[in-house]
């Protein structure tokens, strides 16, 4: 179902937080929330889910407005940054719930935890209460439990900030899966880009209560609006540089930006700097190198180049995936 | 090491002096009183040696033989120093000393022959017969009525009244006017139709009080909680004034409501109600009335402990249940109560507790009637032993009343422990909000 904002405003007694924000999701797509803490990502969230009423704008589901409907009769499934399972119930009572609160028989409601409890691989743990689950475990619960009523959309706030490194690359393609598997929209919010870019159809990255680009991952990447989308995405992140540093100037471009595969050996050997730190990463080794001017690119190599901190570099940088930006930050 | 257990110990100490006062003693002495016969008759400390007609009508019942019942009224006439100064004063000084020097220290088993002696006297002879039988009269020397310090001294008199011996034991018991050891408390709470009464008040009391308490402090935390924050502060500040208000001064309120004179009656008045004392015209309206009285006091408390933990749940789970789809009612009931089980179960023991010891109110409102309508347990343990009408206080068999409370405070203490250590009850969720 195909989800529409419109010109959204949501103010907490003076402080307005979200300012005139339109956002469209398309039947069957999964994008991101991405954003700074505290720049509304979660007020969004709750604005279209229903917990937040909305101040000004419209909020379409399939077409039809809703922001005078309450939470209960929007028929969305929202998985909360905690989880938020009832603790004083059993997982298949907390899968359940949902459904029980619409009166639904008790072998068809068994029928559907068992179906959404294999869905997400939780049918042994049926009889637990939260308690008794680890981390990863509450969180596919809490996953079943907003997929079960069959919603119209599947709101995701920071699903993973929780979990250690390792299940949360596990849940990140689980969430995903299930997604696809299920055909629902989803809204995933999120401040880690590389979650963002992995996981979803677009991002929308957000910065003081405003979309700042609506796109699809590589587009943003590859094309950012202006330097803080270019700074947000990337890791390691972008390094922007001056004319000067560069030893080029062009009509209009105050800064430069270099992605650090951008920059390196392989680019020719027009810059020369030294390396002041070096970072190893396994597979790939992290350069800083100060050029003359001061200014700092970032370089991410092949490992085993053997080159060590105070070393001096000749090195260039990729022309084509230069980035340019005006004095207003803009790309041009 | 073992300074280190001196200061917890001096640390320590107020608390156990204050324990050992406050609440040890009493509870030893309740046990202690119980089983004694104290009242106002007795006294709280030994007591003096007297056989009286009330005496000697329960050793009648007890089945002592009558002879020995008439020796010990009949008694016999002496001269002696006292009663020669009594006649000294109704007559003159100068017939007392003529009655000493002819009859000094005599003794006459008959009145006859002490009259006969006054008659006789040579100088202050007395004519009348009234006189002489009022003078006989003062020397005469009965064991009855008077009284005897020790019990040494009341065996030597009762042995000169000629009482066979085997009796002795008997009427000395009789005669103590001191409290004893004895189990008649206990078996006459057993016995007394009054006392299951009072269990059976108390019983109704406190099962209505604490339905109208944990139900109504729960209505009020739960609606409060929906109300907007400054409104829901506002509602329950006014819920719990009642509970800083003085007793006296509430309970006065509510007689000021309730009397014939009062708020109640002028309002039915004007609806063609003849006015009455809505609180004590019937029992129907006076347990309404303790129940209101108690129930308004009592839900305060739960009110407070309800909401803080309605506001203890992780908002995020509100919301959830509100994007489950929940309504205002399924959140309360599957969301909000059964969390609140905890809490429930707290102040459903604690006012079982408190309940069943505390009377103030009741005694302040309706002091048990109309009747004994709504005597309660801890108020009929009050009115025995400390204020009745009958002006004989019964220390002791208050005191067996109060034993029984004690016992069921401590059992119920003892099952509440077992019950608040319940494991599931006890550890808290791992995930929290
Ligand atoms: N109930 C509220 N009252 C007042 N201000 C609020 C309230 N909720 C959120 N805010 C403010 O709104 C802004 C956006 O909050 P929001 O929770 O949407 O941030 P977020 O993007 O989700 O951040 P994070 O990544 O840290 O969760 C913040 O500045 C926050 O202080
Ligand atoms: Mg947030």
């Amino acid at each position: 179902m195909q989800l529409d904002l419109i010109n959204f405003t949501k103010r907490f007694g003076d402080t307005t937080v979200i300012e005139d924000m339109s956002l469209s999701v398309s039947s069957g797509e999964m994008i991101a929330l991405l954003g700074p803490s505290g720049c509304g990502k979660s007020t969004t969230l709750f604005a279209i889910c229903g917990i937040h009423r909305i101040d000004q704008g419209q909020l379409m589901f399939g077409g039809k407005d809703v922001a005078h409907l309450p939470s209960q009769s929007r028929n969305v499934g929202v998985v909360f940054q905690n989880y938020a399972l009832y603790p004083h119930m059993t997982v298949a009572e907390n899968i359940a719930f949902p459904l029980k609160v619409q009166k639904m028989n008790r072998t068809d409601r068994e029928a559907m935890v068992r179906r959404y409890a294999e869905l997400v691989h939780i049918e042994a743990l049926l009889e637990r209460r939260p308690a008794q689950l680890s981390g990863g475990q509450q969180q596919r619960v809490a996953l079943a439990r907003a997929l079960v009523r069959q919603p119209d959309f599947l709101l995701l706030d920071e699903p993973l900030a929780n979990l250690d490194a390792k299940l949360r690359l596990e849940m990140r393609s689980e969430i995903r899966r299930l997604q696809q598997e299920t055909g629902l929209t989803a809204i995933l919010v999120t401040h880690d880009q590389v979650e963002a870019m992995s996981m979803c159809d677009r991002i929308a990255l957000m910065n003081g209560g405003r979309i700042v680009q609506y796109d699809t991952p590589t587009s943003m990447y590859e094309r950012p609006e202006n330097d803080f989308v270019a700074s947000f995405l990337g890791n390691p992140p972008i390094s922007f540089v001056s004319g000067a540093g560069l030893g080029q100037s062009e009509a209009r471009v105050a800064r430069y930006g270099i992605r650090p595969e951008g920059f390196g050996p392989q680019f020719g050997s027009a810059l020369s700097g030294r390396v002041t730190f070096v970072e190893t990463q396994g597979r790939e080794d992290l350069f800083d190198v100060s050029l003359t001017n001061g200014e700092v690119l970032r370089s991410i190599q092949p490992a085993g180049s053997g080159i060590r901190p105070g070393a001096t570099v000749q090195w260039g940088v990729a022309q084509d995936k230069l980035l340019r930006f005006d004095q207003d930050g803009r790309r041009l | 090491m073992r300074n280190v257990n001196w200061l917890g110990l001096a640390f320590l100490s107020p608390a156990l002096v204050m324990v050992t006062l406050f609440f040890l003693l009493p509870v030893v002495l309740t046990g202690f009183f119980a089983f004694t016969n104290m009242s106002t008759a007795t006294g709280v400390t030994g007591g003096e040696y007297l056989l009286n007609s009330a005496s000697l009508r329960r050793l009648q019942n007890e089945g002592l033989p009558q002879e020995v019942l008439a020796k010990l009224e009949a008694g016999g006439y002496r001269v002696d120093a006292a009663g020669l100064a009594a006649l000294a004063e109704a007559t003159t000084p100068a017939t007392a000393q003529e009655l000493e020097q002819l009859h000094g220290a005599a003794e006459f088993s008959d009145r006859r022959d002490m009259e006969r002696a006054l008659k006789d006297l040579l100088d202050n002879r007395i004519r009348r017969t009234r006189d002489r039988k009022e003078a006989a009269e003062l020397f005469k020397r009965s064991i009855l009525n008077e009284r005897f310090a020790t019990e040494a001294a009341f065996r030597a008199a009762l042995s000169e009244t000629g009482t066979r011996t085997a009796y002795a034991e008997q009427i000395t018991t009789a005669a103590y006017t001191g409290w004893v050891w004895t189990t008649k408390n206990v078996e006459l709470l057993f016995a007394l139709p009054s006392t299951l009464r009072y269990a059976a008040n108390t019983t109704l009391y406190v099962t209505l009080t604490l339905a109208f308490n944990v139900g109504f402090g729960l209505f009020l935390a739960i609606t409060t909680f929906y109300l907007p924050k400054g409104q829901g502060a506002a509602f329950r500040a006014i819920w719990f004034l009642p509970r800083i208000l003085p007793p006296v001064l509430y309970v006065l309120m509510w007689r000021w409501f309730t009397w014939d004179t009062g708020f109640l009656a002028t309002v039915t008045g004007y609806f063609g109600i003849s006015p009455k004392n809505w609180m004590l015209d019937t029992s129907y309206h006076a347990w309404t009335v303790v129940v209101l009285i108690n129930g308004f006091v009592g839900a305060s408390m739960g009110m407070i402990i309800f909401s803080s933990a309605i506001r203890a749940i992780p908002t995020s789970m509100l919301h959830a249940s509100e994007v489950d789809g929940a309504s205002r009612w399924q959140q309360v009931r599957w969301i909000i109560l059964p969390q609140l089980a905890w809490p429930i179960l707290f102040i459903t023991c604690y006012q079982t507790l408190s309940l069943l010891t505390s009377f103030e109110y009741i005694l302040l409102a309706t002091d048990g009637g109309p009747g004994r309508a709504t005597e309660v347990w801890s108020l009929a343990a009050y009115h025995t032993a400390l204020n009745n009408y009958g002006g004989n206080l019964e220390y002791g068999l208050g005191a067996a009343f109060a034993l029984v409370l004690v016992v069921i405070g401590i059992a119920a203490s003892l099952i509440y422990f077992r019950l608040f250590n319940f494991k599931r009850l006890i550890t808290k969720p791992l995930i929290e909000g």
